[in-house]
């Protein structure tokens, strides 16, 4: 047998253990995701169970240790293992589950996996993270109320200025050709003089500017109790006390509406998430893509969480006060499962695309006008929907003559007064 | 004297139309953070409790917002773990009440894709957007971990949480829990209605059931 056979050998045999060995480190992967993942980290963050790095340093040395523990923890804390009952003691005697069901094979990879897991690339999210910043600085258009403003005081201080060179020029006329100085008058005797000789102008600048003043003031009129601006078409977009964005939960998470606002399908309230349901995410999730661990602290703070050890405490908990951003005077009734459920509207109809809302804005102007004029043009959809059969066919009968197959919401009774009066 | 007359008049003019103009034009402020005028606020604001809000009795202040008081049970309410049942001994006593039909699936189906979907996955492979963001994604269903993962395990896992996932009793009835297990067993793999109960479970629920009753001979 030649040498180079023998090197081809060995090179076989190489090849053949580097990728047994390969395919258990994928196989430990594997398990460990369906296993151990729900309950321990390869980091340091502790989940329910602690987190795995550096675990090759911490447990004893002597004997199959880990394997006897990940096959049956009950049977080594029983043995009487200091180490065990110290861990287990450590973690609020909350015991691991017992793996009895993994084979001897499946757990030496996952051993493998554990104590040196593969590096991974974190992936950092620059993408969103400049969408996010290019979002959050909002357009913000100058009030014309301070672009007349500045105007006036420049013309002010033009007249002034024009006043004084006028003066002075006079003065050095009226010396140069030896007549008498005119005695100093002031500006404000100066003012009235101008103003008794041009009253036809201030007439007609003071009917200009009441015109504008009444104006504005009807433009206010219909502000009143309407958290809308109809100029801007800007609703009401107030600052709540956690920089919520609904961009990153609902749109690039794509988490439904209702996972947080849960009861809009059974109550009149779409309801605001308790932190209950933040804390079902941000469990885990402990920093966010643009503000860190700023703002998630936030929720850890009202909840009582402590996001190093894992655990609640109750006595910490202080609820999050959102500010109501779509309001309805007390006088109105509305029930978002009716138009949810029944009428199968969707919610961006009413709150627009609140998925690229960085701050929750009111896309509606919320009056009765708005209300009304879609319940005229909204048509029922009947078909499959047994809570209208019986209405159907009373309405049929009425409306027999205009040969009406279909019905809007007003003609149902959508825009009688007590329907949302009472 | 005439003329100072006119101009008095003339400043009171001026000055009451300023001060109208004032008014509507910072009425029309964009200030994020105002909400605008109100006409009657107390029929806005009344004094009838609303939700979400404090209020303050006999100087503390309070939430609107309580829990109802211990005990109590909802109208139509099903019931939903009975005191003392662990997460191994749900595993063998809780079946699921609800009779199954393809309705019923398609519903747990729906109630999949709003509160399910964002960490497990469409197919429940554990690769839903949010899923895979958490330190530790959750399994898939059809995986060794959870293949015959029994329904009173998986009734027991929503109502009070397991590892990283939290208690979605807030969010969910009693009845919503059942229907989507029916749907989470079919992404296991097995018929809903009849799921397959492997040996090893099998092996598992009769020797909890054994040391169960054990323990009910020695506390008699």
């Amino acid at each position: 047998m030649s040498r180079n056979a023998l090197n081809l050998l060995l090179g076989l045999i190489l090849v053949g253990f580097v990728s047994i060995n390969h395919a258990s480190a994928a196989d430990g992967k594997t398990v460990f995701k369906q296993n151990c993942a729900v309950c321990h980290a390869l980091t340091d963050q502790k989940i329910t169970g602690p987190g795995l790095k550096g675990l090759g340093d911490r447990i004893p040395k002597e004997g199959d240790w880990l394997f006897n523990w990940i096959k049956n923890n009950e049977k080594v804390i029983k043995s009487g293992n200091a180490y065990a009952n110290k861990i287990l003691k450590e973690n609020g005697n909350a015991a691991m589950t017992v793996f009895e069901s993994l084979s001897d094979d499946e757990i030496k990879a996952v051993e493998a996996y554990i104590l040196n897991p593969p590096v991974e690339v974190k992936a950092v999210a620059t993408a969103s993270n400049a969408d996010a910043g290019s979002g959050a600085t909002e357009e913000k258009g100058v009030n014309p109320l301070y672009i007349i403003l500045s105007v006036i005081v420049i013309l002010g201080i033009l007249t002034g200025i024009l006043r004084g060179v006028r003066l002075s020029l006079q003065r050095v006329n009226n010396d140069k050709e030896g007549n008498e100085q005119a005695e100093p008058v002031s500006f404000f005797e100066e003012g009235k003089k101008w103003l008794g000789e041009h009253k036809r102008f201030m007439v007609v600048c003071l009917i200009v500017l009441s015109c504008i003043g009444m104006k504005s003031c009807w433009n206010s009129l219909f502000r009143v109790g309407v958290y809308y601006d109809w100029q801007t078409n800007k609703g009401y977009h107030p600052e709540q006390p956690i920089k919520f964005s609904h961009k990153i939960h609902a749109g690039d998470n794509a988490i439904a509406c209702q996972y947080c606002h849960n009861s809009v399908e059974k109550s009149r309230h779409a309801g605001i998430p308790t932190v209950n349901i933040c804390m079902n995410c941000h469990k885990g999730i402990q920093e966010g893509p643009i503000t860190g661990t700023k703002e998630i602290a936030k929720i850890y703070a009202a909840s009582g969480f402590d996001p190093k050890a894992g655990t609640y405490d109750v006595s910490k908990q202080n609820p999050i006060q959102w500010i109501k951003v779509h309001n309805l005077p007390d006088h109105v009734y509305f029930n978002h499962s009716q138009h949810v459920v029944v009428g199968k509207i969707e919610c961006t109809q009413c709150h627009g695309n609140v998925k690229e809302m960085t701050t929750v804005e009111q896309k509606s102007p919320l009056t009765m006008k708005w209300c009304i004029e879609c319940h005229r043009k909204t048509e029922v959809a009947m078909a499959g929907n047994p809570y209208y059969d019986r209405l159907h066919e009373a309405l049929k009968e009425k409306y027999k003559k205009e040969h009406l197959n279909t019905f809007t919401v007003a003609q149902m009774g959508g825009i009688e007064c007590a329907k949302c009066h009472y | 004297m005439n003329f100072t007359k006119i101009i008095n008049l003339k400043t009171l003019t001026v000055g009451a139309i300023a001060g109208v103009m004032a008014f509507g034009l910072t009425s029309c402020s964009n200030a994020p953070n105002s909400p605008g005028y109100e006409f009657m606020p107390d029929m806005y604001r009344s004094p009838v409790l609303k939700y979400y809000n404090t209020y303050t009795l006999n100087g503390d202040t309070l939430q609107s917002a309580m829990k109802p008081v211990a005990g109590t049970i909802s109208r139509g309410c099903m019931p939903g773990i009975p005191a003392g049942m662990d997460y191994e001994k749900a595993g063998v006593y809780l079946k699921n009440p609800i009779l199954f039909s393809d309705a019923v699936l398609t519903e747990g189906g729906a109630i999949y894709g709003k509160f399910c979907v964002h960490c497990h996955g469409e197919a429940g492979k554990g690769d839903g957007k949010v899923g895979v963001k958490l330190p530790g994604p959750p399994p898939p269903y059809d995986g060794a971990g959870l293949k015959n993962l029994p329904e009173g395990k998986m009734f027991y896992t929503i109502t009070n949480g397991k590892g990283l996932m939290g208690s979605h009793a807030s969010q969910l009835s009693v009845e919503e829990r059942w229907k989507v297990i029916y749907y989470v067993q079919k992404l296991q793999g097995h018929t809903p209605g009849q799921p397959a109960v492997a040996d090893s479970v099998k092996a598992e629920i009769a020797m909890v059931v054994k040391t169960d009753n054990k323990k009910e001979k020695q506390t008699k």
